[in-house]
């Protein structure tokens, strides 16, 4: 194959609303996971309305793909206009203290209309090429189903979506979830309550690999912002993007396929069945400081700018530069 | 009581031959006491090649127009009646999967919103916005609509890296696989407008050279009729008309004069002048006289095609322009660029002053107008297809508040801007190309 014409990594697309830092590092593992040629960043979207969150992932997402180039843009944050701006939690505007980052993001002129960002990622994407992440609502991409030919669309360029649904996300907008589960037209998996809960982002990563992989970073001003520190992160976000990215590197179980359900109360119902789309993931025990591991190493990883041409890799998924004692830090998790 | 009879809209002035010219709005045509008659709205779209030069182009500021940046500064005389809007999008320009091509797939998609297929000889693009109007309004007009351009009309050939040339040389579509090329002879454009609506034969053309006469010298005696039955504004009206008439003849008259003497292998048609500025005047005024007369309300002018390498040794730039488009940001090669933008838009400029000074009805033509000036890509050294260059410029019957910058949402789509347009020239559709509404914000009368 000549350098530079095979088909690309598959295209990544991220939706959340961003209320916990779970979320917002899973734009860093997103990133990390481009920066070892898993996945291409489309695009980020955000399903509130709240300027000042927007700002902050922008100026994450800048930090990751460098300035405009030839033939490349930064593409703008999708923003919902409609709905309840929400909280805005410290860890958004306290990493603007250092005059280094700049917010782009002064109006809702700065941002995209998400539908619109979809469409026109989509379209760029080789067919079976791409993957949804979905980490907050569904509230998003159940208007991307009523959008004119973009079921058909996300059915011929995705090859599925990984659903960040614990009981949280799904009480935020029971009806879009319900909608999406019931149309989404790929396979879907889904990170329920248990994954989160049972593996957590170590937080005193925070002042040692992120300090010494990229002290730069957008996310540890952030991270100490949120909460008083020490403390550690549940996962919902983080899992279904570092499965969505290597799904088949074997960090959660899958369950036979399915159909996942939601009930009016925001649980979730699995029934089994040969035909499912759906399948849920769970936590395997034995990978559980492989996973810790991926976390650590991917969200603190350096930028890799985007490059026009880079073939995939295949032998490096595994071969993660700096190893960072997980067993460590899982034992130093804060009581 | 009033018993006058209103003179019919569509009158021409005949004559021997196949002398046909149609008449600007007259009070006469007017009943009598009726209430005050609309006037049609007329839209034009000018598409300058190869990007901006996007610091130039864009002010620091949104709202109200202050100073206006500097490419825009010759149209500063009509800041008032221009509104800039900024963030529109193509994203059918970019590559999708097609690989290189930017500047054929921005033309060719520009005005259908389509991704045009990358061939060379199976052309497929979109029906361009501009012949759906066309389609619905088009017979309220001797023309559905007019194309004109300045440069290379080529139909066949690599324009772009694998793009047909049919891509790069036309901005209007009738069908996806049907473009409608530009006239860039404006004597030919001239015969079209008034003589039969075809370029007349070679034998015709001699016969009336021979003789030198002017077309109106064959409707003198319809002239001399309707002028008896004209009031007095209504006869001077009439006589500034078909004196703007009887110049634009005299400008192509000279035009073929010069190419003879200047160089009789020019590869050009005959009447083509070689000044770029000249050429554009030209083919303007008549645009203007096809607007005054409502023999058209619907005008695509491609000012010259994407990739155009054309020098502008009138300015001392003997620097192809695409070439020094892709400047790796060097200043010296940016500076050239921003002069040649400048350049395009001062020529613009001169039939915008044409319109304004126009009358119709309680304004101006002007009023009545939408001008859109713009180009299918924003930054050419990155190629990129978003905060496309657009300006429209008149405000289209009382249609846009106008005097100001308008920021869309950023990836907005261009074709958003063409259903608001539709719906001004009284076409009501649900979507258009890769449309996903009206334009908000622009505060519509």
């Amino acid at each position: 194959m000549q350098f530079g014409r095979g088909k690309p990594s598959a295209g990544a697309f991220y939706d959340s609303d961003f209320t916990t830092i779970d979320e917002v590092l899973a734009v860093g593992l997103l990133n990390g996971l481009q920066g070892k040629n898993d996945c291409r960043v489309a695009i980020v979207t955000m399903s509130r309305p709240n300027l000042a969150v927007c700002g902050y992932i922008d100026m994450v997402e800048r930090y990751y793909r460098g300035s405009a180039g030839n033939f490349a843009q930064v593409p703008p944050i999708g923003m919902r206009t409609t709905g309840q701006p929400g909280e805005t939690s410290a860890a958004f505007t306290a990493p603007f203290a250092s005059k280094k980052r700049v917010n782009p993001v002064k109006t809702v002129i700065d941002t995209g209309d998400p539908n619109t960002l979809f469409r026109n990622y989509l379209q760029a994407q080789y067919d079976q090429n791409g993957f949804f992440i979905l980490a907050g609502p569904a509230t998003n991409l159940a208007a991307a189903l009523e959008f004119r030919g973009m079921k058909e669309l996300i059915a011929a360029k995705m090859k599925y979506l990984v659903a960040a649904l614990p009981e949280r996300n799904i009480k935020a907008d029971v009806a879009a979830a319900k909608k999406v589960l019931a149309e989404w037209p790929t396979p879907v998996y889904v990170v329920g309550e248990d994954i989160g809960t049972a593996i957590e982002f170590p937080g005193a990563s925070i002042d040692k690999e992120f300090a010494a992989n990229s002290p730069e970073n957008p996310f540890s001003d952030a991270y100490k912002a949120y909460k008083p520190m020490p403390y550690n992160a549940p996962s919902w976000a983080l899992a279904a993007t570092l499965y969505a990215g290597r799904p088949k590197e074997g960090y959660f179980k899958a369950s036979e396929p399915g159909t996942i359900t939601v009930r009016d109360d925001g649980k979730l119902g699995f029934t089994a069945s040969a035909q499912g789309r759906h399948q849920m993931l769970s936590v395997d025990p034995a990978q559980k400081d492989k996973v810790l591991q991926a976390y650590i190493d991917l969200t603190s990883a350096k930028p890799v700018f985007p490059q026009r041409f880079r073939p995939p890799v295949a032998d490096d998924k595994k071969a993660d530069d700096k190893k960072s004692d997980v067993k460590k830090i899982i034992e130093e998790k804060p009581q | 009581m009033i018993t006058r009879k209103a003179l019919p809209r569509r009158t021409f002035l005949r004559g021997i031959g196949t002398a046909a010219i149609g008449l600007p709005f007259l009070d006469a045509m007017s009943p009598a006491m009726a209430a005050t008659t609309k006037s049609p709205v007329r839209m034009a779209f000018f598409y300058v090649p190869n990007g901006m030069i996007m610091d130039a182009w864009n002010p620091s500021y949104e709202g109200a127009f202050q100073e206006l940046p500097r490419t825009l500064k010759p149209l500063e005389p009509f800041k008032d009646d221009m509104l800039q809007i900024g963030n529109l999008t193509h994203n059918t320009g970019r590559a999708l999967l097609d690989g290189a091509g930017d500047h054929g797939r921005c033309s060719g998609s520009y005005l259908t919103g389509i991704q045009v297929k990358k061939s060379l000889v199976e052309i497929k693009n979109g029906i361009s916005f501009d012949q759906i109007v066309a389609n619905e309004i088009g017979k309220q007009t001797r023309f559905p609509s007019l194309e004109l351009g300045m440069e290379d009309a080529r139909q066949a050939g690599d324009c772009d890296s694998g793009y047909s040339c049919a891509y790069t040389n036309n901005l209007a579509w009738r069908s996806e696989t049907q473009p409608l090329p530009p006239t860039l002879d404006p004597r030919a454009l001239f015969e079209r407008m008034f003589g039969s609506g075809q370029p007349m034969t070679p034998a015709e053309r001699a016969r009336q050279s021979k003789y030198r006469r002017s077309i109106l010298d064959y409707v003198t005696d319809d002239t001399h009729k309707l002028e008896t039955s004209l009031g007095p504004t209504d006869r001077r009206k009439l006589d500034e008309y078909l004196s703007s008439i009887r110049e634009v003849e005299r400008q192509i008259e000279r035009a073929e004069k010069d190419n003879q003497q200047i160089d009789p292998h020019m590869d050009k048609p005959y009447g083509v002048p070689a000044d770029f500025a000249e050429h554009f005047r030209m083919m303007s005024n008549m645009v203007a006289i096809a607007f005054q007369a409502d023999q058209t309300r619907i005008v695509t002018f491609l000012m010259t095609r994407e990739g155009s390498s054309r020098p502008y040794r009138e300015l001392g730039i003997p620097d192809g322009h695409h070439p020094l488009t892709h400047h790796r940001n060097q200043a010296e090669l940016m500076e050239k660029v921003r002069v040649i933008n400048q350049y395009h838009v001062q020529q613009f400029a001169s039939i915008v002053e044409k319109l304004k000074s126009t009358k119709e009805g309680d304004g101006t033509l002007l009023d009545n107008s939408m001008l859109v000036y713009g180009a299918g890509l924003s930054d050419p050294n990155a190629h990129l297809h978003e905060d496309l260059p657009t300006i429209i410029v008149g405000k289209g019957g009382n249609y846009f508040k106008t005097g100001r910058r308008v920021l869309a949402r950023r990836e907005t789509p261009m074709c958003n801007l063409f259903l608001t347009m539709m719906d001004r020239m009284g076409l009501h559709v649900e979507n258009f190309g890769d449309s996903t509404g009206r334009l908000d914000g622009l505060d519509l009368a």
